[in-house]
Protein backbone atom coordinates (compact mmCIF):
# COMPACT_ATOMS: atom_id res chain seq x y z
CA UNK A 1 0.00 0.00 0.00
CA UNK A 2 1.32 3.39 -0.83
CA UNK A 3 0.44 6.98 -1.38
CA UNK A 4 1.07 8.91 -4.55
CA UNK A 5 0.77 12.70 -4.38
CA UNK A 6 0.46 14.90 -7.49
CA UNK A 7 0.66 18.61 -6.84
CA UNK A 8 0.29 21.71 -8.94
CA UNK A 9 -0.50 25.37 -8.46
CA UNK A 10 -3.65 26.76 -10.07
CA UNK A 11 -2.77 30.41 -10.77
CA UNK A 12 -6.27 31.30 -11.91
CA UNK A 13 -7.83 30.18 -8.63
CA UNK A 14 -4.74 31.01 -6.58
CA UNK A 15 -4.70 27.64 -4.86
CA UNK A 16 -2.72 24.45 -4.62
CA UNK A 17 -4.28 21.39 -6.20
CA UNK A 18 -3.15 18.14 -4.65
CA UNK A 19 -4.27 14.76 -5.89
CA UNK A 20 -4.07 12.01 -3.29
CA UNK A 21 -3.87 8.56 -4.84
CA UNK A 22 -3.82 5.40 -2.75
CA UNK A 23 -3.87 5.25 1.04
CA UNK A 24 -2.84 7.56 3.88
CA UNK A 25 -2.11 5.48 6.96
CA UNK A 26 0.31 5.36 9.87
CA UNK A 27 3.11 4.48 7.42
CA UNK A 28 2.60 7.44 5.10
CA UNK A 29 1.50 10.56 7.04
CA UNK A 30 5.00 12.02 7.26
CA UNK A 31 5.29 11.95 3.46
CA UNK A 32 1.99 13.81 3.25
CA UNK A 33 2.98 16.26 5.96
CA UNK A 34 6.31 17.08 4.34
CA UNK A 35 4.70 17.52 0.94
CA UNK A 36 2.00 19.88 2.23
CA UNK A 37 4.43 21.87 4.36
CA UNK A 38 6.75 22.30 1.36
CA UNK A 39 3.82 23.72 -0.62
CA UNK A 40 3.04 26.24 2.10
CA UNK A 41 6.68 27.24 2.33
CA UNK A 42 6.49 28.09 -1.35
CA UNK A 43 3.13 29.88 -1.12
CA UNK A 44 0.52 30.00 1.63
CA UNK A 45 -2.65 29.50 -0.36
CA UNK A 46 -5.77 27.38 -0.10
CA UNK A 47 -5.12 23.68 -0.67
CA UNK A 48 -7.66 21.68 -2.67
CA UNK A 49 -7.25 17.96 -2.04
CA UNK A 50 -8.71 15.91 -4.83
CA UNK A 51 -9.61 12.63 -3.13
CA UNK A 52 -11.28 10.85 -6.03
CA UNK A 53 -8.55 8.19 -6.01
CA UNK A 54 -7.95 8.18 -2.27
CA UNK A 55 -9.05 4.78 -0.97
CA UNK A 56 -8.37 5.18 2.72
CA UNK A 57 -7.26 7.69 5.32
CA UNK A 58 -6.83 7.00 9.03
CA UNK A 59 -6.65 9.19 12.12
CA UNK A 60 -2.92 9.81 11.63
CA UNK A 61 -3.63 11.19 8.15
CA UNK A 62 -6.53 13.28 9.45
CA UNK A 63 -4.17 14.56 12.14
CA UNK A 64 -1.77 15.81 9.45
CA UNK A 65 -4.62 17.63 7.69
CA UNK A 66 -5.74 19.21 10.98
CA UNK A 67 -2.17 20.42 11.63
CA UNK A 68 -1.92 21.95 8.15
CA UNK A 69 -5.38 23.50 8.49
CA UNK A 70 -4.39 25.23 11.73
CA UNK A 71 -1.43 26.76 9.93
CA UNK A 72 -3.60 27.86 7.02
CA UNK A 73 -6.27 29.35 9.30
CA UNK A 74 -3.62 31.68 10.71
CA UNK A 75 -3.41 33.31 7.30
CA UNK A 76 -7.15 33.02 6.67
CA UNK A 77 -6.84 30.14 4.19
CA UNK A 78 -8.47 26.72 4.14
CA UNK A 79 -8.33 23.14 2.97
CA UNK A 80 -10.90 21.99 0.43
CA UNK A 81 -11.66 18.28 0.30
CA UNK A 82 -13.04 17.34 -3.09
CA UNK A 83 -14.65 14.11 -4.30
CA UNK A 84 -14.10 11.94 -1.22
CA UNK A 85 -15.21 8.31 -1.43
CA UNK A 86 -18.11 7.28 0.79
CA UNK A 87 -15.90 5.66 3.47
CA UNK A 88 -13.85 8.84 3.74
CA UNK A 89 -16.94 11.10 3.83
CA UNK A 90 -18.25 8.94 6.66
CA UNK A 91 -15.03 9.30 8.64
CA UNK A 92 -15.04 13.08 8.18
CA UNK A 93 -18.67 13.22 9.25
CA UNK A 94 -18.35 11.14 12.43
CA UNK A 95 -15.29 13.10 13.53
CA UNK A 96 -17.03 16.40 12.71
CA UNK A 97 -14.15 17.38 10.46
CA UNK A 98 -16.57 17.93 7.56
CA UNK A 99 -17.52 21.13 9.43
CA UNK A 100 -14.00 22.55 9.55
CA UNK A 101 -12.76 21.65 6.08
CA UNK A 102 -14.57 22.93 3.01
CA UNK A 103 -16.28 19.92 1.44
CA UNK A 104 -16.84 19.80 -2.30
CA UNK B 1 5.20 -15.90 18.07
CA UNK B 2 3.30 -14.79 21.08
CA UNK B 3 -0.08 -15.03 19.36
CA UNK B 4 -2.44 -17.47 20.96
CA UNK B 5 -5.74 -18.41 19.41
CA UNK B 6 -8.53 -19.54 21.63
CA UNK B 7 -12.01 -20.46 20.64
CA UNK B 8 -14.23 -18.12 22.55
CA UNK B 9 -16.73 -20.94 23.08
CA UNK B 10 -19.76 -18.95 22.11
CA UNK B 11 -22.41 -19.88 19.56
CA UNK B 12 -21.31 -21.15 16.20
CA UNK B 13 -17.78 -19.83 16.25
CA UNK B 14 -15.40 -22.51 15.13
CA UNK B 15 -12.97 -20.59 13.01
CA UNK B 16 -10.46 -18.07 14.20
CA UNK B 17 -7.90 -16.16 12.20
CA UNK B 18 -4.89 -14.97 14.15
CA UNK B 19 -1.98 -12.92 12.97
CA UNK B 20 1.04 -11.65 14.81
CA UNK B 21 2.72 -8.60 13.30
CA UNK B 22 5.85 -6.62 14.14
CA UNK B 23 5.05 -3.34 15.92
CA UNK B 24 5.99 -1.27 12.91
CA UNK B 25 3.79 1.09 10.88
CA UNK B 26 4.44 -0.71 7.60
CA UNK B 27 2.71 -3.88 8.87
CA UNK B 28 -0.61 -2.28 9.83
CA UNK B 29 -1.90 -2.54 6.26
CA UNK B 30 -1.58 -6.36 6.47
CA UNK B 31 -4.06 -6.39 9.35
CA UNK B 32 -6.42 -4.10 7.44
CA UNK B 33 -6.34 -6.26 4.32
CA UNK B 34 -6.87 -9.40 6.40
CA UNK B 35 -9.87 -7.77 8.10
CA UNK B 36 -11.53 -7.01 4.78
CA UNK B 37 -11.03 -10.59 3.57
CA UNK B 38 -12.47 -12.01 6.82
CA UNK B 39 -15.40 -9.55 6.78
CA UNK B 40 -16.16 -10.37 3.16
CA UNK B 41 -16.16 -14.10 3.96
CA UNK B 42 -18.70 -13.59 6.75
CA UNK B 43 -20.99 -11.66 4.42
CA UNK B 44 -20.73 -8.05 5.54
CA UNK B 45 -21.73 -5.45 2.94
CA UNK B 46 -19.23 -3.04 1.43
CA UNK B 47 -19.93 -0.22 3.89
CA UNK B 48 -19.55 -2.58 6.86
CA UNK B 49 -16.31 -3.96 5.43
CA UNK B 50 -14.95 -0.42 5.16
CA UNK B 51 -16.02 0.25 8.78
CA UNK B 52 -14.26 -2.89 10.01
CA UNK B 53 -11.14 -2.11 7.99
CA UNK B 54 -10.94 1.42 9.40
CA UNK B 55 -11.56 0.25 12.99
CA UNK B 56 -8.90 -2.47 12.73
CA UNK B 57 -6.48 0.07 11.24
CA UNK B 58 -7.04 2.43 14.18
CA UNK B 59 -6.68 -0.36 16.77
CA UNK B 60 -3.42 -1.49 15.14
CA UNK B 61 -2.15 2.11 15.01
CA UNK B 62 -2.79 2.20 18.72
CA UNK B 63 -0.82 -1.04 19.24
CA UNK B 64 2.12 0.29 17.22
CA UNK B 65 2.13 3.66 19.00
CA UNK B 66 1.65 2.32 22.55
CA UNK B 67 3.25 -1.11 22.09
CA UNK B 68 6.58 -2.43 23.27
CA UNK B 69 8.58 -0.87 20.47
CA UNK B 70 9.70 -2.12 17.09
CA UNK B 71 11.33 -5.31 18.42
CA UNK B 72 8.03 -6.74 19.63
CA UNK B 73 4.88 -8.00 17.97
CA UNK B 74 1.20 -7.26 18.38
CA UNK B 75 -1.59 -9.74 17.78
CA UNK B 76 -4.84 -9.49 15.88
CA UNK B 77 -7.46 -12.20 16.29
CA UNK B 78 -10.68 -12.53 14.32
CA UNK B 79 -13.33 -14.85 15.78
CA UNK B 80 -15.67 -15.70 12.93
CA UNK B 81 -19.39 -16.22 13.58
CA UNK B 82 -22.33 -16.58 11.24
CA UNK B 83 -23.66 -13.12 11.97
CA UNK B 84 -20.79 -11.24 13.55
CA UNK B 85 -17.06 -10.91 13.94
CA UNK B 86 -15.22 -10.36 17.20
CA UNK B 87 -11.83 -8.76 16.70
CA UNK B 88 -9.21 -8.48 19.37
CA UNK B 89 -6.05 -6.40 18.98
CA UNK B 90 -3.55 -7.02 21.74
CA UNK B 91 -0.18 -5.50 22.45
CA UNK B 92 2.23 -6.16 25.27
CA UNK B 93 3.29 -2.59 25.64
CA UNK B 94 3.25 -0.27 28.57
CA UNK B 95 -0.44 0.37 28.30
CA UNK B 96 -1.86 3.78 28.94
CA UNK B 97 -4.20 5.34 31.39
CA UNK B 98 -7.48 5.14 29.63
CA UNK B 99 -9.25 8.40 29.84
CA UNK B 100 -12.79 8.98 28.81
CA UNK B 101 -13.05 9.08 25.07
CA UNK B 102 -14.13 12.63 24.35
CA UNK B 103 -16.15 13.64 21.35
CA UNK B 104 -13.80 15.61 19.11
CA UNK B 105 -14.01 19.34 19.79
CA UNK B 106 -14.60 20.96 16.42
CA UNK B 107 -13.84 24.43 17.72
CA UNK B 108 -10.44 23.23 18.83
CA UNK B 109 -9.46 20.25 16.67
CA UNK B 110 -6.43 18.25 17.74
CA UNK B 111 -3.96 16.34 15.62
CA UNK B 112 -4.20 13.19 17.75
CA UNK B 113 -6.65 11.21 19.85
CA UNK B 114 -9.23 10.41 17.19
CA UNK B 115 -8.45 6.69 16.91
CA UNK B 116 -10.52 5.22 19.76
CA UNK B 117 -13.38 7.61 18.99
CA UNK B 118 -13.44 6.38 15.37
CA UNK B 119 -13.42 2.72 16.48
CA UNK B 120 -16.36 3.33 18.85
CA UNK B 121 -18.29 5.12 16.11
CA UNK B 122 -17.84 2.39 13.50
CA UNK B 123 -18.23 -0.82 15.54
CA UNK B 124 -21.29 -2.13 17.42
CA UNK B 125 -19.50 -2.88 20.71
CA UNK B 126 -16.01 -1.90 21.83
CA UNK B 127 -14.10 -2.65 24.98
CA UNK B 128 -10.67 -1.19 25.67
CA UNK B 129 -8.69 -2.72 28.48
CA UNK B 130 -5.50 -0.87 29.21
CA UNK B 131 -3.54 -0.04 32.27
CA UNK B 132 0.05 1.04 32.78
CA UNK B 133 2.33 -2.02 32.66
CA UNK B 134 -0.25 -4.51 31.36
CA UNK B 135 -0.48 -3.72 27.69
CA UNK B 136 -3.69 -3.00 25.87
CA UNK B 137 -6.49 -5.13 24.49
CA UNK B 138 -9.07 -3.61 22.17
CA UNK B 139 -12.04 -5.91 21.58
CA UNK B 140 -14.52 -4.94 18.90
CA UNK B 141 -17.72 -6.58 17.71
CA UNK B 142 -19.56 -5.92 14.47
CA UNK B 143 -22.86 -7.59 13.55
CA UNK B 144 -23.97 -8.30 10.00
CA UNK B 145 -26.89 -5.96 9.26
CA UNK B 146 -30.21 -7.78 9.07
CA UNK B 147 -31.40 -6.32 5.78
CA UNK B 148 -28.64 -8.04 3.77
Amino acid sequence: MSLNVKKSFDREKDMWTVELIGEVDIYTPNDLKETLISLLQEKESNIRLNCIELDYIDSTGLGVLIGILKRLKNVDKNIIIANPKSNISKLLKITGLDKIFIME
Amino acid sequence: MTGKCENKGEGLNNENVCISLPSKPEYVSIARITSSVVANKIGFNIEEIEDIKAAVGEACNNAVIHGCGEDSNFNVEFAIYENKVIIEVRDNGNGFTLERCPVPDICNPKEGGLGIFIIKSLMDAVEVKSSPGNGTIIEMIKYVSEDD
